[in-house]
């Protein structure tokens, strides 16, 4: 699907789409059309529910007086209220209605609205960075797709007077889009083709955008004393990897890193604590902590931000084998701490300990940011509504709960303490790998805390917002790339030169 | 037990407790019985007692001394003794002398002696306070047997707690043991066994308690049919032992007419789940599942006790969750005071049923100044925050607040959870009625869901309409309710959790108008 800004003008051909205020209030270009209606659109909303609430819709086929083949009107809500989300919330819609409906090319008409805090060309930015999210189709493997099921619309034209300020706000917004498309790829494609090795070449492209990307292999995370996230991989006949992004944004290499680190199960079975059996193909997407880290920096890299990032994914995948780490077994992290392995299937914080540990001390960053899909339990806690923030500094965390606010990837804190850690007592080593039923997203939370030292740290449970099981305005069902526009926001807002 | 106060004097024939400040400081009374140097040389034998907070040691039969033995108890850094540590060390002197073999102890840790710190009378209540929860031993009628491998009577009768303010530390304390008593029914209550606590053997407590000044107020089932207390009937209608609503009150104010503060406590005496039948090993467990009612009910005593200045009220929905003939059916719909249909597609998401009923029913008839609900509401609520916390929910910021920092000063710790808004009352569609009582799905977050549940309660519906919203808190304290391991303040059993937050809530925010 094309996506472009360009200048008011009325549509000859396909669908045009309008906005309405709460209250039936017609925006300016909504009017325009009435007009040349003949009072067609406020005819058809007198005789439908059609108020203009927030992302309401009304469609008006071969409007009388009009070249267009149809008018579909979008509600806004109240114009107090329209901020970003709510324009990128338009485009979503506009292509939810449009996508499948046979028309091949939609054209929006963005006016100025008196009592937004959003000028017109942040809106039109907005509406054309919420369609391009909405858009996104994972189809590659539909080889017999009747050509009726697929998506007819193939162009959306955003209409604004203020082309220079849409643009400007739009170029960021698209890269970051683009990379929201290449997370939402990685995660959604199968474990037979995304697996440690494939996943790390995938990071490579990234050196096209200046990232620098180094890939260790099994060889030299043994020689780092890595044995807790080999000891996740060493069931599986596919290589573990340790993946290490680095983009320099502020021109020297001394300014201090922000870091990400992201889990990477490529395929989660559970291990020889085998899963059951319903559900489990979903463990293809246990890597969508370290395709966020990924899509992150490639966002970070296209739009040239002015900050020195690094971004380390730790890649295995958990299979069960003669090989594989048994119930019981005793690992060293590269920490040096020990860990009893009481359940194999626990094992994104294993790999995540020597991932932490590695950042930390490689590059001792301003902070360090963990995206996992961790735990069963914050699905019962929060479940789809909010991810779990963890951390161990509370400005950090107030920023991310701000940045997650601001981009509508929500965020809740949960609790911590050293009364949680006693779940974690081993009879054996220094700790185990489980806490138990009771709090076990905050126990998990509490393992990674002994993994991060004294840097400021957070950690994002997304295992219940990662994947999606139902359409919402911006974000298709499926995979959902949270974290990744959060992250850059936290960054453009709080870690920018 | 029994604590009195007086002032420093000769050390009796009991046990003698005093104080070592960390950096194994001994405090002046301390220092007055190391004449020879007793308790110097056995702190020197105990290299790992450090006078960190509440370490102890103890000496047997010290050399020239009256006493029985001397317990030195570690202050820890006294600059900035508080509440609850106090509490802590009072907590922790009756974990060790209470089933000791001493019958009489002596206090004096000099912790309101101006050499050690400023000021010292509350501290002292407070450690009174620990003390008295926890010496106090739950339910110890029903074992009829001495079993001399394991001797958990109480043999500590008295603690004298020295002081140079006697009878100041008296008043506070006057104030502050109801309150103890109150955490302690609460305790005893949820811990009585259910073929023993039925609705209306807990009426009958409620009813002993009336030369407190408390009123109460019962409707049974041919009230709670007439006013239309569905939802509470339908929860206890499987059961032999029928449902009641009590509405307990303080008239404490000294404008008679001023709306109360209401505390709704969950009372299901026993949750077996009922058609939608609990299985496993903890079922027994469930006979702590009125622990809310038993919390409101304890703080209506505290109140009571100490002559708050204040309206309360306790509205207590009581009922017995069983399978029957006549037992409520999944799938059944119900119409709710409030009015709303539920249909009822999980009998064991009973809580929010009867709590349903008697929000919308408080809201009508008292018109409360503030409505807190307790409830062991949820097995999510343990998966969320395990034993440390209890989850909060309401959409009232500042009261929100207030309670997290009260609950953090008293030890009853609370973590604000999501309320979540209409946008989620998708899962709780039904297909015929207004609402249905649990989501279907697998892996759902079912404290956000009944909180938001309760919430739908909370706004005037369509029989309810007029009678104004106020301020609103719930609490899930499924996970605090019962300790697996003895604490500082509770041995292992129930805690009476609540108890102390909302009477320190109360006293602080809500007495004297």
């Amino acid at each position: 699907m094309k996506i472009t800004l360009a200048k008011p003008a009325l549509p000859s051909e396909g669908a045009v789409i309008v906005g309405v205020l709460e209250g039936r209030t017609l925006t300016a270009s909504a009017a325009d059309l009435d007009a040349r209606a003949d009072g067609a659109l406020t005819r058809a909303m007198a005789a439908s529910r059609f108020e203009g609430k927030k992302e309401q819709t009304l469609q008006i086929l071969s409007p009388h007086g009009l070249e267009a083949t149809r008018v579909l009107l979008v509600g806004l809500g109240k114009a107090a209220d329209i901020d970003a989300l709510v324009m990128q919330g338009f485009g979503g819609t506009v292509v939810a209605q449009l996508s499948g409906s046979g028309e091949t090319t939609a054209a929006i008409l963005v006016d100025p609205i008196e009592g937004s805090p959003l000028g017109a060309g942040d809106m039109a930015a907005n509406v054309a960075y919420g369609a391009r999210l909405r858009s996104y189709r994972f189809d590659k493997y539909r080889t017999k797709e009747k050509s009726e099921d697929k998506p007819s619309l193939k162009k959306v034209i955003v209409h604004v007077a203020e082309q220079a300020a849409a643009r400007r706000t739009h170029e960021p917004l698209e890269k970051v889009a683009e990379a929201i498309t290449f997370t939402r790829d990685l995660v959604s494609e199968p474990a037979n083709v995304i697996y440690p090795e494939s996943f790390a070449a995938a990071t490579k492209t990234l050196a096209d955008l200046g990232v620098e990307v180094e890939v260790l292999g099994e060889k030299q995370m043994r020689k780092l004393g890595m044995g807790a996230l080999l000891g996740v991989g060493q069931g599986s006949d596919r290589e573990s990897q340790l993946v290490v992004m680095r983009w320099n944004g502020t021109g020297t290499k001394k300014s201090q890193p922000v870091a990400f680190v992201g889990k990477g199960v490529t395929f989660d079975s559970g291990g020889i604590s085998l899963k059951p059996g319903p559900g489990m193909e979903d463990m293809k997407w246990d890597m969508g902590g370290a395709a966020v880290v990924t899509g992150l920096m490639r966002a970070l890299a296209a739009r040239k931000a002015r900050v020195n990032a690094v971004g380390v994914v730790g890649l295995v995948e958990n299979m069960p084998s003669g090989a594989a780490q048994r119930p019981g077994d005793i690992v060293t992290s590269m920490s040096g701490q020990t860990i009893e392995v009481l359940n194999t299937d626990a094992e994104g914080r294993l790999v995540l300990a020597d991932a932490l540990w590695y950042t930390h001390t490689q590059f001792r960053p301003r902070f360090m940011v963990d995206l996992a899909t961790l735990t069963g339990a914050i699905l019962i806690s929060l479940g789809t509504s909010h991810a779990g923030l963890f951390a161990n500094d509370d400005t950090l965390a107030e920023r991310l709960q701000g940045a997650g606010k601001a981009v509508g990837e929500k965020l809740w804190r949960l609790p911590m303490g050293e009364e949680y850690d006693k779940q974690l007592k081993s009879d054996a080593a220094d700790m185990k790998n489980i806490g138990g039923r009771e709090a076990g997203s905050i126990t998990a939370a509490q393992f990674l805390k002994r993994f991060v030292a004294d840097t400021p740290w957070a950690h994002l449970d997304i295992a219940g917002v990662t994947w999606s099981k139902k359409d919402t305005a911006v974000v298709p069902k499926g995979s959902t790339a949270f974290g990744l526009r959060l992250l850059d926001r936290l960054i453009a807002d709080h870690y920018e030169e | 037990m029994r604590i009195e106060f007086a002032s420093p004097g000769a050390v009796s024939s009991g046990a003698c407790v005093v104080g070592v400040v960390a950096g194994r400081r001994l405090c002046p009374t301390a220092e007055e019985l190391d004449g020879r140097e007793v308790l110097t040389r056995a702190m020197a034998a105990s290299p790992r007692f450090t006078g960190a907070e509440a370490q102890t040691l103890t000496v047997m039969a010290p050399e020239g001394l009256a006493c029985s033995r001397v317990v030195l108890v570690g202050l820890g850094a006294v600059e900035d003794m508080d509440g609850r540590r106090a509490r802590t060390l009072g907590g922790t002197i009756a974990a060790l002398l209470s089933t000791s073999g001493e019958t009489h102890a002596d206090v004096a840790l000099d912790l309101d002696d101006g050499r050690t710190m400023a000021t010292g009378t509350d501290l002292l209540a407070e450690l009174a306070l620990g003390l008295r929860l926890r010496a106090h031993r739950t339910l110890s009628g029903y074992r009829t047997r001495h079993d001399p491998d394991e001797d958990t009577t109480p043999t500590l009768t008295t603690v004298t707690i020295r002081t140079d303010h006697p009878e100041a530390l008296h008043l506070v304390w006057q104030k502050l043991a109801p309150v103890a008593e109150g955490v302690i029914l609460a305790r005893e209550l949820t811990a009585e066994p259910a073929n023993h606590l039925t609705p209306e053997s807990f009426i009958t407590r409620i009813r002993a308690m009336s030369d407190l000044g408390l009123t109460l107020e019962v409707l049974d089932e041919n009230a709670l049919a007439r006013q239309g207390l569905g939802l509470l009937l339908a929860v206890g209608q499987g059961s032999r032992h029928r449902p009641r609503l009590a509405v307990v009150r303080w008239q404490g104010a000294e404008d008679p007419d001023e709306p109360p503060v209401v505390l709704i406590g969950k009372g299901i005496t026993f949750d077996t789940g009922g058609l939608s039948l609990k299985h496993g090993e903890s079922v027994h467990e469930m006979k702590g599942d009125m622990a809310g009612a038993a919390t409101a009910l304890g703080v209506l005593r505290g109140l009571a006790g100490r002559g708050a200045n204040v309206n309360a009220a306790a509205v207590l929905p009581l009922a017995e969750n069983m399978p029957d003939g006549g037992a409520t059916r999944p799938g059944d719909v119900v119409r709710s005071y409030a009015g709303l249909t539920v249909e009822i597609v999980d009998t064991d998401a009973e809580g929010r049923l009867i709590l349903a009923d008697a929000l919308a029913y408080a809201r009508k008839t008292l018109r409360p100044r503030v409505m807190i609900d307790l409830a062991t509401l949820t097995g999510a609520i343990i998966t969320t925050l395990g034993r440390h916390h209890a989850g909060l929910f309401s959409p009232d910021d500042a009261l929100a607040a207030r309670l997290v920092a009260l609950g953090t000063e008293v030890g009853e710790r609370l973590w604000r959870m999501p309320l979540l808004g209409p946008e989620v009352d998708e899962d709780m569609r039904s297909d015929i009625a207004d609402l249905k009582n649990a989501s279907h799905e697998r892996l759902v977050p079912d404290a956000l869901d009944a909180a938001r549940f309760l919430q739908r309660f909370v706004e005037p519906g369509d029989d309810t309409a007029g009678a104004p919203t106020p301020p609103w808190v719930h609490l899930d304290v499924a996970g605090v309710t019962e300790n697996d391991e003895d604490t500082p303040l509770a041995p292992k059993g129930p805690t009476g959790f609540g108890v102390l937050l909302l009477d320190r809530l109360i006293g602080r925010y809500y007495e004297g108008g």
